[in-house]
């Protein structure tokens, strides 16, 4: 089979050209000043000062990671039962459902969430259902409950599927074989099923975590313009202009980002060897 | 027993939520009104406009070529590369799956960057390609991830018994290899379709030159949404269920051996492909006169670019007809997006910027002169924007549509009194904490500081911005909401009682709301213009000079201002539509000559200073 070999070395240099080079450019740009004409190499480290000295910019930074953290951590305990309940099902309504949280992904995020306006305002369907019943107003819309509700929806699905696939991939005869020796239900779903599908959870909360801190336009629909980190790249690149200070943005979000996951993996690890 | 029914309730409940903004999206396709909160009766208008509007059936096209392209290349790309990334040395391997996490791992928006500096820097010009390859290099990353698993579960044996008994590599490359790695191949082509075809973030940053998917096109939409995506939306819904059920009957027979993933698979393909039949023939029917533009004006395609909602209904598809010619219609939400996009190496035909921005095109020299005999209509121009300081002759610009900045409020529950008294500061006022909307526009909310304090909205003393800075900082004791055009659905809905609006969307809001009234402070206001101009790369100048003079015609320039509320340029119009369809709304003639107002002057220092701070006020 070492014929096949050389496959691999056309994409070695794709990946270096498409995948490996913008990310050195956006390095490249976030330690450079001097505008949108590169390559005068103007080496300086006032992008990353700028944002560390501006209390602004760090508010910003945590609230990201905190509505992050909230979304992912709501994914989780929405999605988990979710993807157990399913998992226990027959083949056919087990296919089922899967395929009803697969199918709103194929309508654009944006259209959905923007749905979500018209269900969440004032005026909007929650609260003329709540006004009808003599119920008063809830004011929805524009908070940070709508942000995370809409990252929550939005996210959610790549939770389920995850811990889904753990689930139902697991070998049911360990789950026999727990209950055979006496574990109680919730033993051994502590012991067994829940330890074997932590490789699941895992991927879940990077699929929900990442695009989540990063997000731009869902806080922008339902947050009534608040900024997180994904508005303040925007801005610097798309707005005023700045992509120097725009790259170091990304590369602080990128590396924090890093740090987490990899922390996450640890705790995965750790765990198993308990 | 007890326990199948919670768990039951707790699917149900999730689906609920799930569903309800489909459901609520499908609802509103139907309405016979623009609103997308109050349903006003049964219409099918939206589906109407959908297959009418260009653009929309554009996107269709390009979202589902793409995605097509860039599903069948990275998954052919990415089973050989496993292939031979399975036999490779070590450190290889290392390096190309460490590299493949890229884009997996970090944040989109940072990929979506990353490939917009590369395509700059490397002087590729954007659009098609660009869009191309970069879907391509996200996806295949993903088919990897699922064939690799199937790889490693492959008997390396059977390849070489294969090869032993004289089959060539490539022989049983596709009678052996492949075939074992079906599942995994499909369901990674599965993922790189999906991850294609709702892509929006790296799509936002890497496509341009009129090339947009459909999600690019809903985000500068939703500046001004448009319900046909409502209904474009309900039409996949449709196709998809459609094809779910007909799939589903199909299999019954072989009911157990049916894998999700190749339900799901049919599904993708059959969608797909009747969508592009359909985008195909509609970009097809769009032929009109018979003269060739070619001979005329060398060229048949024109590229422009626009903000949304800021054009009449049919004005572009009439001059397609009329020329024979084919427009590229594309939006941008705000002056500084576009200048953005034109660095970034775009080009463009025709702009529509603002005063400012022009003053500050024309510094840097990135426009044409237009040819004055090409521009016949030009005597139509109303003598209140002809000649405006930032193009004293008119050499570069043509004035589209004018207004002034000023605050919409409801006559039921502000009083006109608080009004007069506090000019600007009524948005400070406790009275209505909590009951304000404020245009998300840096300069606009520093025109307004700045007015209030007393100071010219065109001030580069930093002291005075400053003060500007703080003022607007106070504002947010009074609970604020930022909006951008979301504004006029807000107030038309009576939302909130008072808002930053620009007097053309007063005009419309007022015409939907009687409830509503427009203010011009007493501190003075900006009086903006925006104008077509042509840009210096212009492939086109002479068809562009034709659309800007296409404009300038009464009929065209009426539907214009009619259909968005804004104030037309040609000065017949301001008169017929005064006195007819928006009599007595005093916002669609905007103040003049009145001394505290301005006109916004090109200040690049200001300009990121002040972009900053308005960073810092949204900002908690």
């Amino acid at each position: 089979m070492n014929n096949y070999k050389r496959l691999i070395q056309p994409y070695v240099l794709w990946i270096s050209i498409f995948l490996v080079l913008p990310m050195l450019l956006i390095v490249l740009y976030a330690f450079t000043v001097g505008g949108n004409d590169v390559l005068t190499f103007n080496f300086t480290l006032d992008n990353f000062t700028r944002f560390f000295n501006d209390n602004v910019f760090i508010g910003v930074l945590i609230d990201s990671f905190r509505i992050a953290l909230v979304t992912t951590i709501l994914c989780i305990f929405i999605g988990y039962p979710a993807a157990y309940f399913i998992s226990k099902m027959n083949v056919k309504s087990n296919a089922f459902f899967i395929l009803l949280i697969t199918l709103p992904m194929w309508i654009n995020m944006l259209v959905r969430t923007y749905a979500w306006v018209g269900i969440l305002s004032d005026n909007g369907v929650i609260n003329n259902i709540l006004s009808f019943f003599g119920l008063g107003q809830l004011h929805m819309i524009h908070t940070e409950f709508a942000i995370i509700l809409g990252m929550v929806y939005n996210f959610l699905p790549f939770m389920i599927l995850q811990i889904h696939a753990s689930l139902t991939k697991m070998d049911t005869s360990l789950v026999e074989a727990s209950a055979d020796l006496g574990a109680s239900k919730f033993e051994t779903f502590k012991r067994v099923i829940f330890p074997l599908s932590l490789p699941g959870v895992i991927s879940g909360i990077t699929l929900v975590f990442l695009p989540a801190t990063s997000s731009f336009f869902i806080q922008r629909l339902l947050g009534g313009g608040t900024i997180l980190v994904g508005n303040l790249i925007e801005n610097y690149f798309v707005t005023t202009g700045d992509w120097n200070f725009g790259s170091a943005i990304s590369l602080i979000m990128a590396i924090i980002i890093m740090i987490s996951m990899y922390l996450t993996n640890r705790l995965d690890k750790e765990r198993g060897e308990d | 027993m007890k326990k199948k029914f919670g768990s039951k309730l707790f699917l149900g409940l999730l689906m609920l939520f799930f569903y309800l903004p489909i459901i609520y999206m499908m609802v509103f396709s139907f309405n016979g009104s623009k609103s997308l909160s109050k349903f006003t009766g049964f219409s099918l208008r939206w589906y109407e406009q959908m297959f009418a509007n260009k653009s929309m059936i554009e996107a269709i096209y390009y979202t589902v070529v793409i995605a097509i392209l860039a599903t069948v290349i990275s998954t052919v790309v990415g089973t050989l590369a496993s292939i031979g990334l399975s036999k490779s040395r070590k450190v290889l391997k290392t390096y190309v799956e460490q590299v493949n996490n890229l884009p997996i791992m970090n944040p989109e928006i940072v990929t979506a960057i990353g490939l917009m500096l590369f395509f700059t820097t490397m002087k590729i010009e954007k659009g098609f390609m660009t869009l191309l390859l970069a879907h391509i290099a996200f996806c295949i990353p993903y088919v990897m991830l699922s064939v690799t698993p199937r790889l490693r579960r492959l008997d390396p044996n059977l390849a070489d018994a294969a090869m032993d008994l004289g089959a060539k590599p490539s022989y049983a490359l596709r009678r052996i290899i492949i075939p074992q790695l079906m599942p995994g191949i499909v369901a990674g082509a599965l993922i790189a379709f999906t991850m294609s075809f709702d892509d929006f973030i790296i799509s936002y940053f890497v496509s341009g030159n009129g090339i947009k998917n459909i999600s690019i096109l809903v985000y500068t939409m939703s500046k001004r949404i448009n319900p046909s995506i409502n209904a474009l939306s309900t039409i996949i819904v449709v196709i998809i269920t459609i094809v779910l059920v007909a799939v589903n009957l199909l299999s019954m027979k072989k009911a157990k051996t049916n894998k999700v993933a190749q339900r799901v698979g049919l599904v993708a393909l059959a969608s797909c492909v009747g969508l592009t039949i359909f985008g195909l023939q509609k970009l097809r029917s769009n032929s009109g006169g018979n003269f060739d533009p070619i001979d005329a004006y060398g060229c048949d395609t024109l590229n422009v670019f626009n903000t949304g909602e800021y054009i009449g209904e049919d004005t572009i598809s009439k001059f397609e007809q009329k020329y024979n010619v084919h427009v590229n219609y594309s939006l941008f939400a705000s002056n500084e997006e576009m200048y953005t996009k034109l660095l970034s190496g775009e080009s463009y035909d025709v702009l529509v910027p603002s005063d400012y921005m022009i003053e500050q095109l024309l510094q840097e020299d990135r426009l044409q002169k237009i040819n004055r005999k090409n521009i016949t209509n030009f005597d139509n121009l109303s003598p209140l924007v002809k000649g405006l300081a930032y193009d004293p002759k008119n050499e570069y610009s043509i004035p589209y549509f004018w207004g002034s900045v000023g605050i919409m409020y409801d006559k039921t529950k502000v009083s006109q009194e608080d009004l007069e008294q506090d000019g600007y500061a009524i948005l400070k006022n406790p009275k209505y904490k909590g009951r304000i909307f404020v245009y998300d526009s840096e300069r606009d909310s520093f025109m307004i500081a700045l007015k209030n304090l007393g100071y010219s909205m065109n001030t580069s003393n930093l002291n005075e911005i400053n003060e500007a800075y703080e003022w607007l900082r106070g504002l947010r004791a009074n609970d604020p909401v930022f909006v951008t055009d979301e504004v006029i659905d807000g107030m038309i809905n009576g939302e909130k009682d008072i808002a930053v609006v620009y007097s053309g969307d007063a005009t419309y809001i007022q015409m939907e709301n009687p409830n509503m009234a427009y203010y011009e402070p007493k501190e003075g206001t900006n009086i903006w213009s925006d104008a077509m101009v042509v840009p210096k790369n212009s492939a086109c100048p002479l068809l562009a000079e034709t659309f800007i003079d296409f404009n300038l015609g009464e009929k065209i320039a009426y539907e214009n201002s009619e259909y968005v509320g804004y104030t037309s340029s040609v000065q017949k119009v301001i008169d017929k539509l005064q006195a007819g369809e928006f009599e007595g709304l005093s916002s669609y003639i905007p103040r003049s000559g009145y001394d505290k107002d301005e006109i916004f002057n090109y200040n690049p220092k200001i300009r990121k200073v002040i972009s900053e701070l308005w960073v810092k006020v949204k900002a908690k």
